[in-house]
């Protein structure tokens, strides 16, 4: 602890260069830290978006690609199915933004409250959604984005479907995140009826729910069996599995973002360790006075390695917080921006604080620890030959 | 009445210093023999590459003889390694430095304080002893100055003081006034004296200067590595008093004899 001051105040020899140093190093760590939160992050994304219940029935060929309508009676009617309702892609963009800025769905109205009983939909808000056919159901996050509010009347023209609908708010789905809007099926069908068309008739994914977690997979296979050889054989998955599909490219991203990390962080040790082997050279007069004066090796070796880990660690320390701030930061304003909704998820967690330090003070050790040593090696006649 | 012979602090027995330098063998000292008493102001003295530095390095601990003996202090410095060596200095050496050495980032009074770093004694009693050092060598009211904001011969006091603060047994200085004008080479010397005068040091000093012929006890003049004794001696020390336009010394001052100051 007595050499304390004597490193801090080699720290403050070049203040500007200790800054810099110090500020490349906050900045790896904070990337870092922000980086390690994204496997968990994206797996608890997952866990809030997805229940271990729900089942998605769709096309084998994708989800872009449609079933009929009709198929989601036969899926109610499998053994251990709770609810099942079909949904369909309506594609409205709102009138005001010109393009389609949210999700939106024509859904079962009767039976899409038993499939989603997790979501926070107050009971009046369903009973109003079934009782009024041009009634929807919106997410609060899109609620708040066009300061909507329920009894407003909202006008979407379909991208997918010939028709612009009409539709009043009748509820919502009380999640800060939720970005979804529902309608009615019969609505949509009907609309397209009496433009003389046929009616929807298709849906793009059945969800079905089932009565208990262990009977998830016997659904699956028994829904894919009622489909085989139809001309729309399906392919059922959790929902979990089918959102994590859905961010199957992102986490491919973010294994080389970890990768590019990695190799943003070996750079970094380079940069400290030439900074530190710079302040050795440029000191070499005054460490062989100091060992001539009587300071040892091992003095030497520490006070040296001292001042990068120092200064690694309160780099380190401070990139931590940042993470911490930033990730807090999200999360409050999460509910405010739809674009920032799903980073609510990234959370600086203990471990991700506790590899955070330990990366820093390994870029310290590693960057300090050969310029310390080449100068605490030589002996001090030798050093002072050189010099002197 | 018999004369009391003070105990030698110094004692170097045929010490050779050889180094390879490239593929050359160079021969720093060849046999060297001297004694030093305690209390005494000693001098070497001779042209570059005459091995003094590596003498004051052997006599100060700091390098290690090829063959023969050096005790200082009664302790035989061969047989200690590096290690040992920097322990030793530490409790037993003070050195001051051509060219002061300071840490520019440290206050006059920090910079004096850095060798008890090595001791067990409490902050505050370490700036307390840097102070007292600090007032021996008339520089208490810089105590927090760095050494940038000092002249040069305010700088060679502080690292003077810095010598003396742990009260070592032996001062070594390299070049002390080598960096220095003439008034401030002077009061350096004349400090270094009073050291030796009333604080009973030893005090050995390599250097170029002439002048110093009139401050030290004995001088030792080398020359090629080989320590120079009597006529040699007289006329390495009158060549350089020639050289330095002083004509003849002022004491009498000579290799291996005990001057009268």
């Amino acid at each position: 602890m007595k050499y304390l001051g004597l490193v801090f105040a080699n720290l403050r020899r070049s203040k500007l260069r200790s800054a810099m140093t110090g500020a490349a190093i906050m900045l790896a760590v904070l990337l870092v830290c922000l980086l390690l939160t994204m496997p968990a992050g994206l797996d608890a994304l997952l866990d809030n978006l997805a229940s271990n219940t729900r089942i998605s029935v769709h096309n084998k060929a994708g989800i872009v690609y449609s079933m009929p309508q009709s198929f989601v009676r036969k899926v109610r009617q499998v053994d251990g199915v709770a609810a099942a309702a079909a949904i369909t892609w309506f594609g409205g963009a709102y009138e005001e933004a010109g393009r389609v800025t949210f999700p939106n769905f024509a859904v079962e109205v009767e039976h899409v409250g038993a499939v989603y009983p997790d979501y926070p939909i107050s009971a009046e808000h369903l009973a109003d959604f079934k009782r009024y056919r041009d009634g929807a159901l919106v997410g609060r996050q899109i609620m708040r984005k066009y300061r909507w509010k329920i009894g407003d009347r909202v006008t979407l023209r379909s991208t997918v479907w010939p028709v612009n609908l009409d539709v009043r708010i009748v509820g919502e789905i009380a999640d800060d995140h939720s970005p979804y809007l529902w309608m009615s099926t019969e609505y949509v069908d009907q609309a397209l009826k009496a433009q003389g068309r046929e009616g929807l008739g298709i849906a793009n994914v059945v969800w079905a729910r089932a009565s208990d977690p262990s009977r998830v997979n016997a659904i699956m296979r028994a829904v894919d069996e009622l489909s085989r050889n139809s001309e729309a054989e399906t392919a059922c998955e959790t929902e979990k599995s089918f959102f994590s599909n859905m961010f199957g490219s992102l986490q491919s991203f973010v294994t080389i973002i970890l990768i590019v990390t990695a190799l943003v962080s070996l750079c970094i040790v380079f940069i400290a360790a030439n900074t530190a082997s710079m302040a050795v050279r440029e000191r070499a007069g005054e460490i062989a006075v100091l060992k001539a004066i009587g300071f040892g090796r091992r003095v030497i070796f520490a006070t040296l390695l001292a001042e990068t880990l120092l200064l690694s660690a309160l780099a380190g320390g401070a990139g931590v917080l940042l993470a911490v701030a930033l990730t807090r930061a999200l999360r409050m304003f999460s509910g405010w921006s739809e674009a920032l909704g799903p980073l609510a998820v990234f959370i600086i967690t203990g471990p991700v604080i506790v590899q955070g330090i330990v990366l820093s003070l390994c870029v310290g050790m590693l960057a300090g620890v050969v310029p310390a040593y080449g100068a605490a090696r030589k002996s001090v006649a030798e050093t002072l030959h050189e010099i002197f | 009445m018999q004369m009391r012979v003070a105990e030698p602090i110094i004692a170097i027995h045929h010490v050779s210093r050889r180094y390879v330098r490239g593929v050359d063998e160079v021969h720093a000292l060849e046999d060297v023999s001297l004694s030093i008493p305690q209390g005494h102001f000693a001098g070497f003295m001779g042209p570059s590459g005459s091995g003094k530095s590596t003498l004051l390095n052997l006599v100060s601990g700091i390098d290690r003889p090829t063959s023969g003996e050096v005790i200082v202090a009664g302790q035989r410095l061969n047989d200690l390694s590096e290690d040992e060596l920097a322990h030793w200095r530490a409790r037993h050496v003070g050195l001051i430095f051509q060219f002061f050495n300071l840490i520019p980032v440290l206050s006059s009074r920090d910079n004096v304080a850095l060798p008890l770093l090595l001791t067990h004694l409490s902050k505050a009693e370490r700036l307390r002893r840097a102070e007292v050092a600090l007032g021996i060598v008339d520089l208490g009211h810089r105590l927090h100055h760095l050494p940038r904001t000092l002249s040069g011969g305010e700088q060679q006091r502080v690292a003077i003081a810095r010598a003396i603060v742990t009260d070592p047994d032996l001062i070594v200085a390299d070049e002390p006034t080598g960096d220095l004008d003439a008034r401030n080479a002077e009061a350096i010397l004349s400090l270094l004296r009073q050291l030796k005068q009333d604080f009973g040091k030893t005090v050995v000093m390599v250097t170029h200067d002439p002048r110093a012929l009139r401050y030290v006890d004995d001088a030792y003049h080398l020359d090629k590595g080989l320590l120079l004794e009597g006529e040699d001696a007289e006329r390495a020390r009158a060549a350089l008093l020639v050289a330095a336009g002083h004509g003849a010394a002022p004491t009498g001052a000579a290799a291996g004899v005990r001057a009268q100051p």
